[in-house]
């Protein structure tokens, strides 16, 4: 460290100081060589590319570079973040100077893109001979160790021989073997050694310049003279393929770089055990880097070919957008109103940072809100073609934002349930606070009884439903409940608005009223709710549905004690009083959550009636139209559809997969680790279910097919695709589960057992939270797998192509009197679904619609995506339990 | 229940070690007293059984007869008697490794989790045998809690921590429909969090970050964490496997006055390596030496003072151990 603090100190010595700045440049040019490479390998820029085009390419990356450079470098003199390192700066003041470099080239040269890589390339082999030829005449001052090394050594040799053996071996002109050797094979072992020993002989400055510098010599050479050009090919006789200039260059370029970064790493960092470390960190990023490249290209490319037919005519109302953004404005609130740390880092630059994400949510609700006040729509028009027999047709479609105030009660209810959940937890508890008022046991111990007689006669309905029919029992009872549920929810306003004391005075008095009326109201609410269901009536008085007015008068009580409490919070200083309060706006922003929540199923308790309130209108049907991905095929139709039905059934599949398989797993692994003696039978069934994990998937299949298909009604079905894919998911979920809950320490269950827990509750309580994370990143990548798993789901469920109706696995239940008491016939059909889809789409060929494939392909991507980022939270939920940070 | 006593005569031929009569048959006679080299320089001689011999007035709550304990081929606890009185403490010290911890464990039964631990002889619980095969080992370690000597805290928040014993025992009901009905305990949970961690002194440090994960807590403040927890069972019998050795004088002092306030009402063993603490804070005190036997066992004072045997006399002035 010492060292290190005063050599960068030294740096501002004249000749040292270029030859930092130089070997910067030649890392920031590696990297730039490194991106364009990719680019042109991924064809984003063709290699071809000259005049405007060149420029203009490199023009964007040069105000994209600057940009980026210039933001971080405003915040390092803000000393927001500050960036106080060397080499970081250096880097960036290289990239600064190569990328105007390489735009005054551009400008300058009448060449194409291919020529100028072949080019910098040769700047890069320059660079890195002169460095270690300045180090090696000791012209600046380094510490470099007597040899490279036999790894780099080595390493070079491969390299060498195989340049060797393809110079050779191309060579035109040249017999291909002497004395029986083959030619190639003397020009691989020549440059090979030669390579080799050039890299391990001299001292470390010369062997880890040298030998890069030449290999970047021939490549750059290569390209720049046009020996490989972008129209070049090669097809050896002996290898089915070929390769073309437009393959080989970007591959040349790409490790190249590799090369430069970690020469010019080197060098930068005075070699020696310094330069190694720093070497090793550029090319280990880089190939980090080209991992995730690759990853985010699949993806990119699958969007790109998928997105614009699954997002023809995409269309949704501004009222549904605010709905479906409110969940994440409330999280930006408390991410923002919580500073993490201590108080300094409560500086103005954090809280700017822990604002962004609101501002960026609430300028987005804003919008959205001027959507409906000007009623404009907000449009995105867009083109694109698709094949229909052979000839392309283009499609004109837009994406938009209406005005609409429609919306549809799932976007209500998960918004709703999100939320509730989210108050709910944040809850802590108002027992013994407060005036316990006499009435108030008895209504404590009435609505748990009204609750279950509720229930009850929900159950009678599910039984004898059609005798009842006409008696007025269901009007009676929603407008009887809907009444009672008002009295509760209005019950705690009034002492809160009116009495004695400061309103925090009377808020607190108020404590107990206020549980037991919002959350007493919640509860009947729903009682009354699921009783509308069963009995399948819609009571109504006139054109008013008491229970949806009620829950709207409820939600606004409720909102308007979490504002009182919140003010009256403000005015407190007393800690106590301040929780108290707190958590009665937590429970008042829980119960309107919950009233809305209610609302939406409501509606989808009583069929196809929307809710109506003024212009407002909840209803089964929203105001989203998305044609493509949320509609069944349609036969010969102008707009696209027919991804939905897909959609569903792989949704349906992995969670009757995950239902069957990670309960199962789960105990498995619990049994096999805690209660089973360990020894030969735990390791056999560890062997087979190792074994199992590497089934490959169409042996599965076909135990689905010839086993459990004849068993479950002798047709294709998804129960028989999700019990297949749930044996698929079996193995995995236990071998993770497994290893997680043998690596909670031993620790945890002696404390629980000499606290006298037994050990099931021990299991229970401390070992299973442990291993949770485990647990859910097994499922994780189990789930991965099934959702995309395609050869098995052809043998049990099929390969739909143009699915009309999505399959209704909850409408499908339906109750016998005889066993096995409930039924689903949806189960017992077969489905569509995501990856047989894409397959049966790309195999149908010409018949088949190729961006229809794509737009499935993409659907699928989403919704694995989305199940990753179900999990992802899961888990992260499930560390943050067990981690202190 | 003594079929599994050794059937050595304590009555007569006190010379005799008291291994010799054990039939063991492990040679454990050439052990410690007749080896010529003992490791840690303790002089040579044999113990005797009126050393251990303690009486007192008043009952005993825990009744050790010719406890036997082996990991494996390892004998690591020789034929151990001894009554440990109600309402006392009771200071267990000696070299390290001489088997205070595994005779700790013996005393409720934790060596049974221990696969390789084999354990012979009884221990009495106010003279209920509890190493009966039909002993209810829930039952007995919520009576016997027990302080281990590495802090072991859940990976939970303190307040969860503190509590998790007695929601276990249902004692304190915090689940959802409680809360939502107002009948939750969270004002008795509030209280039991608090009182424990006053006891083990840890409130003032903590009261600002009950929900904050206890493995964030340093190792001392675990450690005290791990009292208040065990004391939040509110069991009759403590074992505290060295309380106090990641703690500050301060601290220390504090977990020391809890120790003798906690005497009045409980029974609580103590492992120290702090001579001073345990003649501090002990009633009684035995003495374990290297090899795993009871030297001699007696009143605090006199073991400090003028104890019989030449290597107690040794040990406890810093002679060796
Ligand atoms: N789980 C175990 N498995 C095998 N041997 C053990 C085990 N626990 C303890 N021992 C052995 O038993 C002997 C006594 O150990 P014990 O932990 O009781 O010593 P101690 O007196 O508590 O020492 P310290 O003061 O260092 O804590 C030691 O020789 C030890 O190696
Ligand atoms: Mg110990």
């Amino acid at each position: 460290m010492s060292e290190g603090y005063a050599r960068e100190n030294e740096l501002v010595s004249v000749e040292s100081n270029v030859y930092d700045r130089a070997m910067d440049v030649g890392i920031a040019l590696s990297i730039v060589t490194f991106v364009v490479g990719m680019l042109t390998f991924a064809d984003a820029v063709p290699l071809g590319a000259t005049g405007t085009e060149l420029i203009n390419f490199f023009g964007l990356l040069l105000a994209a570079t600057a940009g980026g450079v210039g933001i971080v470098a405003v915040f390092s003199y803000a000393n927001v973040v500050p960036v106080t390192s060397q080499r970081v700066r250096g880097v960036a003041f290289g990239l600064l100077v190569g990328l105007v470099g390489l735009t005054v080239a551009a400008v300058a040269l009448p060449v194409s893109l291919a020529t100028m890589l072949g080019l910098i390339l040769l700047v890069e082999a320059g660079l890195l001979a002169a460095g270690g030829v300045a180090s090696r005449l000791e012209l600046v001052d380094t510490d470099p160790s007597r040899t490279a090394g036999l790894l780099a050594g080595l390493a070079f040799g491969v390299i060498g021989a195989i340049t060797g053996a393809v110079i050779v071996g191309s060579l035109p002109g040249v017999p291909s073997a002497v004395v029986g050797v083959p030619l190639w094979l003397l020009g691989a072992v020549a440059l090979g050694v030669g390579f080799g020993a050039l890299t391990i002989g001299p001292r470390e400055d010369l062997g880890s310049t040298l030998p890069p510098a030449l290999i970047l010599g021939v490549f750059g050479a290569t390209i720049a003279t046009a020996a490989i050009g972008v129209g070049w090919q090669w097809a050896p006789e002996n290898l089915s393929g070929g390769f073309t200039g437009g393959s080989i260059i970007p591959l040349f370029v790409l490790f190249g770089s590799l090369l430069t970064s970690w020469s010019a790493a080197k060098c930068r960092a005075d070699f020696g055990a310094r330069g190694r470390q720093y070497g090793a960190f550029f090319v280990i990023n880089l190939n980090a880097f080209l991992m995730v490249a690759v990853m985010v290209a699949i993806v990119t490319y699958v969007t790109v070919k998928g997105v614009s037919w699954a997002f023809h005519g995409f269309t949704i109302g501004a009222l549904s957008l605010l709905v479906v953004l409110t969940p994440p404005l409330v999280l930006t609130i408390q991410y923002a109103r919580a500073p993490a740390g201590t108080d300094e880092w409560h500086t103005a630059a954090r809280q700017f940072f822990r604002v962004i994400p609101l501002a960026a949510v609430g300028s987005l609700a804003t919008l959205l809100l001027g959507i409906f006040v000007t009623g404009t729509t907000f449009e995105v028009p867009y083109q694109y073609a698709i094949l229909v027999d052979r000839s392309t047709v283009m499609l004109d479609t837009a994406v938009s934002v209406t005005p609409s105030l429609q919306v549809g009660n799932l976007l209500v209810i998960v918004s709703g349930a999100l939320l509730f959940t989210y108050f709910l937890r944040r809850y802590g508890s108002l027992r013994d606070v407060g005036t316990e008022y006499e009435q108030l046991s008895s209504v404590r111990q009435g609505l748990p009884a009204a609750i279950g007689l509720l229930g009850l006669l929900s159950l009678v309905y599910i039984g004898i439903g059609p005798v009842l029919d006409g008696l007025p029992i269901g009007i009676g009872v929603a407008t009887l409940g809907a009444v009672a549920v008002a009295a509760l929810a209005l019950a705690p306003l009034g002492p809160l608005v009116t009495g004695e004391g400061s309103l925090a005075d009377r808020a607190h008095r108020n404590s107990q009223l206020l549980n037991v009326g919002l959350l007493g109201g919640v509860a009947l609410l729903t009682a009354v709710v699921v009783f509308e269901w069963t009995a399948v009536s819609n009571p109504r008085l006139g054109p008013v549905a008491p229970v949806g007015v009620v829950a709207v008068i409820a939600a606004l009580a409720s909102t308007c004690a979490a504002g009182l409490a919140s003010r009256a919070r403000r005015a407190t200083d007393d800690t106590l009083r301040h929780r108290i309060l707190g958590d009665q706006v937590t429970l008042g922003l829980a119960a309107a959550a919950g009233y809305l929540t209610l609302i939406g199923l409501h509606v989808a308790a009583t069929s196809e009636v929307p809710f109506v309130l003024g212009p407002i209108e909840i209803g089964i049907q929203g105001s989203l139209s998305w044609p493509a991905v949320l509609q069944g095929a349609i036969p010969l139709g102008e707009a696209p559809g027919g991804i939905y039905p897909a959609i569903v059934g792989t949704i349906w599949i992995v969670i009757g997969a995950s239902l069957f398989a990670v309960p199962l797993g789960l105990g498995a692994a619990v049994f096999l680790t805690e209660y089973a003696e360990q020894g030969r039978f735990t390791e056999v069934v560890e062997t087979a279910t190792n074994a199992l994990w590497s089934t490959p998937s169409i042996v599965f299949g076909l135990f689905g097919a010839a086993f459990l298909i004849p068993r479950l009604g002798d047709n294709l079905s998804l129960l028989a695709a999700q019990l297949t894919l749930s044996f698929m998911l079996l193995p995995l979920v236990v071998i993770t589960s497994r290893e997680a809950i043998k690596s909670v320490p031993d620790e945890y269950r002696d404390a629980s057992a000499a606290l006298g827990v037994d050990k099931w509750k021990t299991i229970r309580s401390v070992v299973i939270p442990a291993a949770m994370p485990g647990v859910v990143t097994g499922v994780i990548l189990g789930v991965g797998r099934i959702a995309g798993e395609t050869a098995p789901l052809i043998l049990v469920l099929g390969s739909e192509i143009n699915a009309t109706n999505a399959i209704d696995v909850l409408g499908g239940f339906a109750f016998t009197t005889s066993p096995p008491f409930v039924t689903n016939d949806a189960l017992l059909t077969s489905s569509a679904a995501l990856p047989t889809q894409v397959w049966a789409i790309i195999t149908a060929g010409v018949s088949g619609s190729a961006s229809k494939g794509w737009a499935t392909a993409f659907m699928l991507l989403v919704v694995v995506l989305s199940f990753y980022a179900v999990g992802i939270t899961a888990r992260t939920y499930f560390r943050r339990k067990i981690n202190y940070e | 229940m003594n079929n599994q006593i050794g059937d050595t005569d304590t009555e007569t031929d006190t010379n005799v070690s008291t291994d010799s009569g054990t039939d063991s048959g492990l040679g454990a006679t050439a052990g410690v007293e007749t080896s010529t080299t003992t490791t840690a320089g303790e002089s040579e001689e044999q113990v005797r059984d009126e050393w251990t011999d303690y009486r007192f007035d008043g009952p005993s709550k825990l009744t050790v007869e010719n406890l036997d304990v082996w990991y494996g081929d390892d004998h690591a606890l020789k034929d151990v008697s001894m009554e440990i009185p109600e309402k006392s403490v009771t200071a267990l010290i000696g070299p390290s490794g001489c088997g205070k911890s595994t005779y700790l464990r013996c005393l409720n039964r934790m060596n049974d989790r221990i696969k390789a631990a084999r354990i012979d002889g009884s221990v009495e619980l106010d003279g209920m045998e509890i190493y009966d095969p039909n002993t209810n080992l829930v039952e007995l370690r919520k009576r016997i809690g027990m302080v281990f000597q590495s802090p072991n805290p859940f990976p939970k928040s303190i307040r969860d921590n503190i509590s998790y014993g007695p929601r276990k025992h249902g004692e304190i009901n915090k689940g959802l429909l409680a809360r939502l009905f107002g009948n939750d305990d969270s004002e008795k949970e509030a209280e039991l969090v608090e009182r424990s961690l006053r006891q083990a002194a840890l409130w003032d440090e903590v009261q600002d970050r009950l929900d904050d994960n206890a493995l964030g807590l340093s190792g001392g403040q675990q450690q005290r964490l791990c009292i208040a927890r065990c004391l939040a069972v509110d069991p009759e019998v403590i074992l505290m496997d060295e309380p106090a050795s990641a703690l500050d004088p301060i601290a220390t002092s504090k977990i020391e006055d809890l120790v003798t306030e906690l005497a009045k009402d409980y029974t609580v063993v103590i492992v120290t390596h702090n001579m001073q603490q345990a003649a501090r804070i002990s009633d009684q005190t035995a003495v374990f030496l290297t090899g795993g036997e009871l030297v001699e066992y007696d009143d605090t004072d006199k073991i400090f003072e003028n104890p019989e045997s030449q290597r107690v006399e040794d040990y406890i002035t810093g002679k060796f151990g």
